[in-house]
């Protein structure tokens, strides 16, 4: 008898913490609540339990290893570094039988497929469009969207001479992204999304003829001072929005940042061709106690069904293919459609990570106020690749 | 004094505690990061960490010390605060710890300047940042008064270190002028009577008298402040992360930089190494005066 | 003579008043910043024209949605009170029994502490982010509290031995000739009189561990246990703030330190000087 109970008790046991796992984000505030629904729909449907926790990843790359060598996990579900995930493959359960490149778009699984095999599934992202503009601001002073490298100079040549402008291009300081991701943007513009992806496998020398193209135009813009001395990025947002700059480049969530999102308009460069697409990735570690949850949990997040209702919340686009268009929200809607002509390519810093994100970040620093140093930048990148 | 003799017990009792952690905690540790800098990737004993890192150009950079550009290394950027911070400080302090004794108020004059030593350098870091920030700071105000151009000083490599290094002068000036306070107390007045008897000037009683007397502080004082210097992070990492393009970087935060953002644990063991090689050099006054104190 | 007395006088008062208005002026901006909506300081919170002092700041910054600063000062409490309490008890005990007692390698032990006074907690980083790992006590509060308690022992201990070595001996000589035992000398006559000496290596050690950063940058990593000095950098790159905001976190965490240095005034120089001047 107590035999039958002890084995009822440990039956019921599992079957109550098999219903519970948790996933482990970088959101926090307003970024976390647009989670929240989607996981509750998983709930819904599978009747499994989410809780979600927060952590940075930097704060990931510093504890997971700690956790990963004692066999012990934070969470079952983890959104973390590609670059992460790609060097601790041991650790990481495979998906390849649950996970088809064919129902992605094209590109998607590349960082996270290691030797072939598929570790990691990618979730929503946002897209870093361009150079956001007031549309009244562009009235106000009878400025139009240029079509080619000389009108775009001509553009900022212009802007420089309004009244109040301190600079033509608002340049955002911080951690270090926002600078990053306008390089990009010239990166991609003049080298195309293949010369990104060569930067980021280390096929192509940063000293080199390929990559300096695209840095000898940004460096000439910085030399002519039409960039504004980096400022703490969400105060130049302010000083953006009430004029003192004109143009801000800047990723999708900025919709979701400013008073009036109908206000904003949004140029490439002239001849741009593929953009940056930051995709959010998970995966499962192999600590975590309950893998199959995990996995219908990592599923439906891969999958039309949960990215769906992400992007249902404003600020995401899907990767996963059967996500409608008419699922977006009218700002992320167009921003959708801008995709569907492009390449898209994963962030070079993100991809590459580690020590090198943060030299990358703290170059770009230099260049930005000494761009007279382009060439000892490009070397230390070059010399500093893993 | 005579001192008793020690029973096992009282050994155990007073000192094996506080031993033991120190062991496990603080000397094992040591010992470890020692070895680790002198450990290859297969485990054998090399030196080629130190080649690595030292040629690097991390720790000195040849060539942009030739062509007189920053970053020079964090050895050099450490050597420069040190030449400029510590003058600086002992001179103040002491100028300061003279001046205010005779001053109306003096003790909230010296509570004022004290603060910069009792807040949190993480939070010296961030007020540096702010007064030489171009838009909101003070040193930019007073620069634009006398018609001088501002920007950000931490925003330019040739501008960050010495942004931190005079904003580091005034955070721990407090420290050397509070330590020389206490030690022109201990002067004995009669001292400065028989001077004036004799018809010295005040300038000379100061330069005979005070200073000469003053020498064992000046050591102590002299002692800390290169150890501060040394090992100075928090300011660096809250202000500029070493930056821009590493003009700021210091030998802490280099260490940092390859132990936890790198996860290269033997270059990051060879700077704490340099590091602690550097301070117990600086220490060498203390210990020998630790050790001298038990010849009674 | 009288009057150049007076001159000079009047020279050094107006100095030393001049210096500490200059000397205030970086902190008085901070609290400006701190207490002043964002938008009004923009372009140097010397302007006045606009003058509307609030909280909001305070509150924006001890609430903040990514990093409160609040749970923050409650991690750093919760940190810095055993990791003071714990050493100051070992280390006086160490240090009584260094100053008082002769035993083999007493002198090796003076030294080593000494030394251990020049390590930088760079040296010792890595290995502890080794044990810390092994021990399942990386993101931990006590992991760090033991880290804290082990470095704090060496110049404690070598604080207190100084001040045992100031106390006269005769006290404790006569208790011995009543018949008093070892622990008891230490814990009713010694202790008592030492209390100048453990209220000011309190007073740093407390300050010391408050202000800690390195040490937790390295051992603590969930959002929820972020220390209050942690979260200041987060402020400054990571998540959306202003100057408004990051004054008000800066004049939050320094209150407690400038507190203890007010009501413990005495101690604290006390404690900086006391083990620097034998």
């Amino acid at each position: 008898m107590k035999k039958l109970l002890l084995v009822v008790f440990i039956f019921a046991a599992t079957i109550f913490m098999g219903q519970q796992i948790t996933v482990i984000g970088p959101w926090s505030g307003a970024e976390k609540d647009a989670f929240t629904p989607v996981l509750e729909k998983f709930e819904e449907q599978t009747g499994i339990k989410v809780q979600y926790q927060i952590y940075r990843a930097e704060d990931l790359a510093n504890l997971l290893p700690a956790q990963f060598s004692t066999k012990r996990t934070p969470g079952d579900v983890i959104f973390m570094w590609t670059s992460f995930m790609k060097s601790n493959p041991e650790h990481i359960v495979n998906l390849s039988d649950l996970i088809k490149p064919e129902n992605f778009r094209p590109g998607a699984l590349d960082n996270v497929t290691v030797d072939g095999e598929i570790i990691g599934i990618p979730y929503t992202g946002k897209v870093k469009p361009g150079f956001w503009y007031r549309k009244s601001f562009f009235e106000e002073h009878s400025l139009t969207e240029p079509e080619t490298w000389d009108e775009f100079v001509a553009l900022l040549e212009e802007i420089s001479g309004i009244e109040g402008i301190t600079a033509p291009i608002a340049s955002g300081n911080g951690v270090g992204w926002p600078l990053s991701d306008v390089t990009e943007h010239f990166i991609l513009t003049y080298g195309g999304a293949e010369l990104q992806k060569d930067l980021i496998a280390g096929n192509v020398n940063w000293t080199g003829e390929t990559a300096k193209k695209p840095m000898n135009k940004l460096a000439s813009l910085l030399s002519e001072g039409y960039f504004g001395e980096p400022v703490e990025w969400t105060t130049v947002l302010e000083q953006w929005w009430q004029g003192q700059y004109g143009l801000y480049f800047m990723g999708q969530w900025l919709t979701g940042m400013v008073d009036d999102p109908s206000d904003l308009g949004v140029l490439a460069l002239p001849g741009n061709e593929a953009v940056v697409f930051a995709l959010d990735y998970a995966f499962i570690p192999k600590y975590s106690k309950n893998v199959d949850a995990a996995k219908q949990l990592i599923e439906f997040l891969a999958g039309p069904e949960g990215q769906t209702a992400q992007v249902e919340q404003g600020g995401h686009i899907a990767s996963a293919n059967g996500v409608s268009l008419d699922a977006y929200p009218p700002v992320d809607k167009e921003i959708a459609e801008l995709l569907e002509g492009k390449a898209t390519v994963n962030d070079l810093d993100d991809s590459i990570g580690g020590m090198w994100q943060a030299t990358f970040w703290d170059q770009l620093k230099l260049l930005w106020v000494r761009p007279g140093r382009l060439d000892s930048v490009l070397e230390s990148l070059q010399s500093n690749m893993p | 004094m005579e001192l008793r003799k020690a029973h096992i017990r009282n050994f155990v009792v007073f000192v094996l505690p506080a031993l033991f952690l120190l062991a496990v905690f603080v000397l094992y540790p040591t010992f470890s990061t020692l070895f680790m800098s002198f450990v290859g990737p297969e485990g054998e004993l090399t030196l080629q960490n130190y080649q690595s890192v030292f040629a690097s150009g991390d720790i000195i950079n040849f060539k942009n010390i030739q062509q007189g550009q920053f970053p020079f290394g964090t050895l050099v950027h450490n050597a420069l605060w040190i030449a400029i911070h510590l003058p600086l400080t002992t001179f103040l302090g002491l100028f300061l710890a003279a001046l205010l004794r005779d001053v109306k108020g003096g003790a909230i004059i010296k509570s004022v300047i004290f603060l910069g030593m009792v807040m949190p350098l993480v939070v010296g870091g961030i007020m540096i940042r702010f007064m030489f920030d171009g838009n909101i700071g003070i040193v930019n105000l007073f620069l634009k008064t006398f018609g001088f151009p501002t920007q950000t000083w931490t925003a330019y490599p040739e501008t960050s270190l010495l942004a931190l290094i005079f904003g580091s002068v005034w955070l721990w000036t407090g420290f050397s002028m509070i330590i020389y306070s206490a030690g022109l107390e201990t002067i004995p007045k009669t001292y400065y009577e028989a001077a004036e008897i004799d018809g010295a000037s005040k300038l000379r009683i100061f330069f005979s008298i005070t200073i000469p007397m003053l020498k064992p502080i000046t050591v102590v004082v002299v002692t800390m402040t290169l150890l501060w210097e040394l090992k100075i992070f928090d300011i660096v990492y809250v202000a500029t992360m070493g930056g821009p393009g590493g003009s700021s970087n210091v030998l802490a935060l280099q260490m940092y930089l390859y132990g936890f953002r790198a996860w290269d644990f033997s270059k990051a063991a060879v700077v704490a190494v340099l590091i602690t090689g550097l301070t117990i050099f600086a220490a060498i006054p203390l210990i020998r005066s630790a050790g001298e104190e038990n010849v009674q | 003579m009288r009057k150049k007395r007076l001159a000079g006088n009047i020279l050094k008062n107006s100095l030393g008043w001049i210096i500490a208005l200059v000397w205030i002026l970086p902190i008085a901006g901070i609290f400006m910043t701190a207490i002043r909506p964002y938008s009004e300081v923009i372009n140097g919170w010397w302007q006045f024209e606009e003058f509307n002092p609030t909280f909001s700041n305070f509150t924006g910054a001890l609430f903040h949605e990514s990093s409160p600063l609040l749970q923050g000062m409650i991690n750093s409490l919760y940190i810095a009170f055993p990791a003071t309490i714990i050493p100051l008890i070992l280390a006086t005990m160490a240090g009584y029994g260094i100053a008082r007692y002769r035993f083999p390698f007493r002198k090796t032990f003076i030294i080593t502490v000494v030394m251990t006074l020049a390590l930088p907690q760079q040296m010792i980083a890595v290995p502890i982010f080794q044990i810390m790992s092994s021990l399942g006590l990386v993101d931990s509060f006590w992991g760090l509290i033991l880290v804290h308690t082990a470095w704090g022992i060496p110049w404690t201990t070598f604080f207190m031995r100084n001040y045992f070595k100031t106390l006269p001996v005769t006290m404790e000589e006569a208790a011995k000739i009543d018949g008093a035992s070892d622990s008891q000398i230490f814990f009713r006559v010694v202790l008592p009189n030492a209390f100048p000496a453990i209220a000011s290596a309190a007073a740093l050690q407390f300050t010391w561990v408050w202000s800690d950063f390195f040490l937790a940058l390295i051992l603590i990593y969930s959002p929820s246990k972020l220390l209050a000095t942690q979260r200041i950098p987060l402020m400054r790159g990571q998540y959306q703030v202003d100057w408004g905001l990051l004054s008000a976190a800066s004049i939050t965490v320094m209150i407690v330190p400038i507190m203890i240095y007010i009501l413990l005034q005495r101690y604290y120089v006390r404690g900086m000087v006391g083990w620097t001047i034998k």
